[in-house]
This record gives C-alpha cells, structure tokens and sequence, in this order.
C-alpha cells in the first residue's frame, strides 16, 4: 500500500513542468471541443491524477476535474480534515469532500448549458459511479475519452528520467540483496521494505517465489513519488544450472528493445537462453510500460505485436512456469534511449545519479 | 513469523459453512446466483471464498444457490490460478483478459441466472460491467456488497484464531516503532522500520498513517518527511494483514519523556477507550459504542472534537477488509457475539493535539476480549 513518503519537491519537478502537463491535456481538450475533463482514481490505481497535480490517492476514491482553461480541482470522497495536507503535497489549491462523486462532481460544474464533459479512460471507471455522473449532469453532454493523460505519462520528461534513474539505482541494489541466500521468505520481503521505503519509495510489493529445485525468485514492483519501476532477481541453488540461461535472456531481451519493437521480438532475442531451461518449462517474455505497472498492464490492450512506444520506460519481464506448476521471474526496468536500450535496473548507480534519494 | 498451517479438516469445515452462509443469504435475498468482483484494492469477498492471496488487478469468484453447481474463481493474473488451484477451495480457476472476458462470460451464461448478486458491483468497471450485461442479457443484476458484509460481520473461530496471529505481529510492528524513535528520524524512516518488522513476520500488507509533532497536530497522513524532535508526539493508526486477516492498533509515544498536557490528553484517551470497550456486548449497537467513548469527551466540555470537523469515526469493524462497519453515533448496526472491531476515540483536542489511542476486540458472549497483547499507555521513547 502507498505507505511511504510522500514528497512534492519543485526542485526535483519544476512548477512549469506542472503547468506544462495540464496545459498539455487542456490543448487536448480543446481540440475536442471539451469543456471539463474528469479523471477517476482510487487508491490501487491513480496515477493519472498524480502526473497532473503529485497528489496521492492513499485511500478511498477521488476524481480530478481538469477544465479547458483554469486549474484542475480535487473532489474526494476523504475529509476535508486532510485538505491542509494534499495542498501541501501537490499544485492543487482547490479541494472539495463529499460522500457522493456524482454530487460533488455536479456541485462543481453546475447547470450545463450544453457544455461538454469528458470522462477520461471512461471504460475503467466504476460503472455505477460514471452512471451517477450521467443522471446528475442533466444539462451536460457526458463523452467517454482516451486515455490521454496515460498517453502523456509514457514518456518521461528528463526531471522524471532522472527520478526514475535514481530509483532504480536503489532498487537494483535491494533486489540483489533480497534474493541473497539464507533468507525466509518475510526476511527477504523485510529487506525490500528496510531500504526502498527508507529510501523514499512509496509503495512496495515484494513478491518471493520458490521452485521445486530450491531456487528463489523475488520480484520487487515498487512506486517511487508517483513513477513505478520493477526489478526481478533469481538466486541460485547447488546443482542448479538454469538460473543462469534465465539470466542471459533477461539480458538478450532487454538488448532488443527499442522503438516499434514488439513482444515477439523480444521473446525471439531471449528464446536461445530459455531453450536451455529443464524441460517442461514454459516461458512467458513481454514488456509492460511503467505507466501500467499500478495494474500490471492487466487492463491495457498488450497483444503480442503491440510496439514500443520511442522515448518510454517499460518493464521486460520473463516468467518461467515448471512442470511442478512453480514459477521463477527476472526483469528489468528499461529506458528506450535515443542511442539504445538503457537498463536503469541493470546499472545500479550509473544513470541519474542526482544524490541520494529520500 | 511463520504461521501453522490448519489441517484440512478445520479448512474444510470453514469453507463448508461460509458457503453455507452465502447461499442462506442469497435465498432471502432471491439472487440465483452471486458474482465477487475484487479490484486490486478491495478483495475481501474473493478472499472469503478462495482463503488465497490473489494479485490480480481484478479477480471474481462466481457461485450458484444450488450447492451441486461448484465454485469458480476467475483472474487477470496467470500467477493466481496456481495459488487458488493450490489452497484448494473453489472448484476450478480460470483466467480471464478484461478486455475479452471469455471464461467468465461462458461460465455465467452456463449459470443462466435470472437475478445475480455482485458484491463490489459498485466499484466495478464499465468494461467489465458492460461484457457482463452482454452475457445475461435478460438477467437482473444488482448489488451484493452488503449481502457480503452481513455475511462478513460474524467470524467463525477459525477466522478469530487466524486474527489472533496477526494480533502477535500487530504487537510486534508497534514495538517496532517505538524502538526507532529517536530525535532526527524522519517519519517515513519509522514507517521503513516498522514494514520490516512486520513483513518479517509473514504480513501480507499494511495500512498506517502516521503524525508526529506537538499541539498543533490535526490530524494523520501518510509520512512525511518531517524530523522528529524531542518532545514530539508520535502517532499512528497500524493495520498489519496476515493470512487475509487486517488487525489494527492506535497508539501515540512521545520522543522522551511525557509533558504533563501528553499525560492528561492519554489519561482522557483511556477513559473514552475504556468507556467504549465496557459498552460492549451481543447485539450493542455501533451508535451505543461510539456515544460511550464521545460521553467521555462531553463530560469534559470537549463534546464538539467528537464532530466531523475534527475526526471520523469511533472506531471500525475488522476481518478480511481494513474497514467495516463504522464505529459512529447513528449506525444502528448490531454487532453480535465474535463481531470483530477497534475502538478509537481519535480526534483532536486542544490539550495535546490529535491522539490516537484504540485496541481492537471481539464481543464475547458477555463482554468484550482485547485481541492485542500491548499496553494501553502513553509511550516514551528513549532519547539516543
């Protein structure tokens, strides 16, 4: 849960790269011919509402409301006691509370006039909290929108580049050392919460996985400000040879990417290596933006020649299931550079080495 | 910590009367059948059938009135069918794509309801809300949440020895806490110590706010990155999961020694949790629990920090989901005999800023059992 840190600091993020985010979604808008967006999030999944404004959705539910000109305004279903600090944490100065979406939605927006309001990524918002908003914008045409913040999110500005380069540096760190040998399960998972959150890290999700031949896995996702990453590390085991192949079509995957290439070219640089894997193993490879990483991608469309968008992040993630039906995970957090594929979590320190994080 | 494992006979024994509950339910209720929707956030309905620790981003379990038909359980993470098919209590796991949930729809065509039950059918998305439309085109659908609630409320005693484990590592995490304060500690380092305590001992998952600070403190977030100085009241509100089960404790600890204002805050704190606690018993209702912690207040001349404008609840019901039935004046919801839930008369008032101070327990058959085994006092912690 989004239990660590939460900071809004200008220097890491400057104001008129906040500015520049809402702008650009306004742009949008206007081309549209939409009068107010809408943006729904809850705790598991907000990171829309994060890219615009740094607020954190740490429980409940919460819908920005983005017009074509003026500032983005908060309306949450968390009280009004909490106010003080959300304006503290983010750019947005103007926060209403209430029980219901729909209300506060309608309380804000008033009489319609035969404006437009736009629901963003329409599709995943809870049917029953959309249909309020419908019933109580008489006046008002309700229009399902892309997902355009997302859009916006997959590629990283270079103050986030940086962020991200930082992060990863600590979190390649604390992945090598949770999969150490000798550890329980919880210790390894304790290792992965010690530094990240110490580190700052938002939210992290350590996930230790064991095969039947005794080698552990341990994937780390985790959230550092409102940027995900992820790291998977294999251990190793006496006698057991294949960690090693795994490890060599992690590396060979996150070779092949590079902008327009697909799950199925990666998958093809990585097979070589996952040959060699005991028989009966099946391997899944596949790249998930770090924009998805709050849902895994599970509600996006990822279909196997979906391209690498140019200038993004993504995770190249390799899940192996044996013939005992255990599993074991590598992957790697990749920035997709102009000059080549940058590993950010193979390279521990060497990317955005802005300071020590906090 | 490692947890024992149950034997299968208690295991089955329990799934045998949850599915037992559900489907009596159901039947007042005229659903055919019930559909458990679980986004990322709140899985407790598919925990309550499954008994499995799912990472899906969205995940059902589906069953029929008639106990011959099975129960199913559906993900949109690979990696949870393993763990469903291993804990052994659905009949089958299947996957399912948001975007084409073919499995899910074959199966609830194939169920032919003509009224389903969904449990979080508030919170379920218009894409997934739509291809379950298209799949019982003449059905009538509608909510489930508080069907599931209902069902929820009362633990059995193989879910109140499960929240006994996790009252161990709540105990843990909190001594965890008061270890690490020392001046100069930023919040989010505390929050860093005590995840790796608790984590360490087998918690799936947390939920904490904390503040810290003097008179001036209103109210809790998550952690900022404050410096603790001496003097500092540090509270917080520690909700560890284990096995599925959430358990919390409140508590406030001072960095060094108490001023005589933090004793007399702790000392009106107590009371109000003692009063609530001794309230306590089969069928009190949650209005009659949080009057007796706010009485406290009002006798002071302090009722007006028991309001909305300084604080939210009285307290809340626990079990698979964080935050059940609220603790508040005006909630006439009965709470029976193994009701599990926290009393916390946390606000603010102007003796010491906002306190926080709460235990959890179950209703006995004449009173009320604190499940946690830590101290109620004002912490002190020791200055390094």
């Amino acid at each position: 849960m989004k239990r660590g840190l939460v900071l809004f600091d200008p220097a890491e993020i400057p104001a008129v790269e906040w500015r520049g985010r809402v702008a650009a979604v306004q742009r949008e808008l206007t081309a549209s011919g939409i009068d107010v967006a809408l943006i729904y999030g809850d705790v598991s999944r907000s990171d829309d509402i994060a890219y615009l404004t740094n607020l954190c959705v740490y429980w409940n539910e919460g819908i920005l409301a983005v017009p074509a000109h003026g500032d983005p305004v908060f309306l949450t279903k968390l009280s009004p006691r909490v106010h003080p600090w959300m304006r503290l944490i983010s750019t947005v100065t103007e926060i209403r509370s209430g029980r219901s979406l729909a209300e506060l939605v309608a309380a804000f927006l008033g009489p319609g006039d035969g404006g437009a309001v736009g629901l963003i990524e329409a599709e995943l918002w809870p049917a029953a909290v959309s249909t309020q908003i419908r019933q109580a914008l008489g006046d008002w045409h309700v229009r399902p929108l892309a997902g355009l913040v997302r859009a916006l999110r997959q590629a990283p500005s270079p103050s986030e580049v940086t962020l991200l380069g930082r992060a990863a540096a600590s979190l390649a760190d604390t992945a090598a050392d949770a999969v150490a040998p000798g550890l329980a399960d919880g210790e390894r998972v304790a290792v992965a919460e010690r530094r990240l959150r110490g580190d700052g890290f938002l939210d992290v999700l350590a996930d230790p996985v064991r095969t039947g031949d005794g080698v552990t896995s341990v994937r780390i996702t985790a959230q550092y400000r409102y940027l995900w990453l992820q790291a998977s590390r294999v251990g190793a085991a006496d006698n057991v040879a294949w960690p090693g192949p795994l490890r060599e079509a992690v590396a060979a995957a996150v070779t092949a990417v590079a902008p327009g290439a697909t799950a199925a070219d990666l998958d093809r640089a990585a097979r070589p290596a996952l040959d060699r894997l005991p028989a009966g193993a099946a391997s899944h490879v596949r790249w998930v933006h770090h924009a998805d990483l709050a849902t895994n991608g599970e509600y996006a469309d990822y279909r196997s020649d979906l391209p690498i968008p140019a200038g993004s992040v993504v995770v190249v993630d390799i899940d192996v299931r044996f013939a005992d039906g255990t599993h074991a995970a590598v992957a790697e957090t990749v920035l997709t550079g102009a000059d080549g594929p940058v590993c950010l979590t193979g390279q521990p320190g060497a990317v955005g080495a802005g300071g020590p994080l906090r | 910590m490692t947890v024992t494992p149950n034997d299968g006979t208690a295991d089955e024994a329990e799934r045998t009367l949850r599915l037992g509950r559900v489907r009596t339910a159901m039947t007042a209720a005229g659903l055919d059948a019930l559909l458990a929707f679980a986004p990322a956030w709140r899985r407790e309905n598919v925990r309550y059938f499954t008994d499995a620790r799912i990472a899906g981003t969205a995940s059902f379990v589906l069953l029929t009135a008639a106990g011959s038909d099975g129960v199913r359980a559906f993900s949109t993470r690979a990696a949870d069918l393993d763990t469903i098919t291993a804990r052994g209590w659905v009949t089958d796991a299947h996957p399912f794509s948001a975007r084409a949930a073919g499995p899910l729809a074959e199966w609830l065509r194939a169920a032919r309801p003509a009224r389903l039950g969904v449990a979080h059918y508030e919170l379920l998305p218009e894409l997934l809300m739509t291809q379950l439309a298209q799949a019982l085109p003449h059905a009538e659908i509608v909510s489930a949440t508080a069907l599931m609630d209902d069902v929820r409320l009362v633990k059995s005693d193989w879910e109140i020895a499960r929240m006994r484990r996790a009252a161990s590592v709540v105990d843990a995490g909190w001594a965890a806490f008061v270890e690490v304060l020392r001046p100069g500690l930023p919040e989010h380092a505390i929050v860093a110590a005590v995840e790796a305590a608790i984590k360490g001992r087998g918690a799936e998952d947390n939920f904490m706010l904390i503040a810290s600070g003097g008179d001036e403190v209103r109210g809790m977030t998550a952690p900022t990155p404050r410096v603790l100085q001496e003097g500092d009241m540090v509270r917080t509100e520690l909700t560890p999961q284990l096995d599925g089960y959430w358990l919390q404790i409140c508590r406030s600890a001072v960095v060094g020694p108490a001023s005589d204002a933090q004793r007399r805050s702790f000392d009106l704190f107590n009371e109000a949790v003692e009063a609530g606690i001794a309230a306590v018993h089969p069928g009190v209702t949650a209005h009659e629990v949080a009057r007796a912690q706010n009485d406290v207040f009002r006798g002071r001349g302090l009722g007006q920090y028991c309001t909305s404008q300084y604080t939210r609840v009285r307290g809340h019901g626990h079990g698979l989901h964080i935050d059940e039935a609220p603790i508040i004046e005006g909630n006439e919801t009965e709470l029976p005999e193994n009701a599990v839930f926290i009393i916390h008369p946390n606000t603010y008032t102007p003796i010491a800023g906002y306190h926080v101070l709460g235990d959890p327990v179950r209703v006995t058959r004449d009173g009320a059992e604190v499940l946690i085994g830590t101290e109620r006092k004002l912490f002190e912690g020791a200055i390094r």
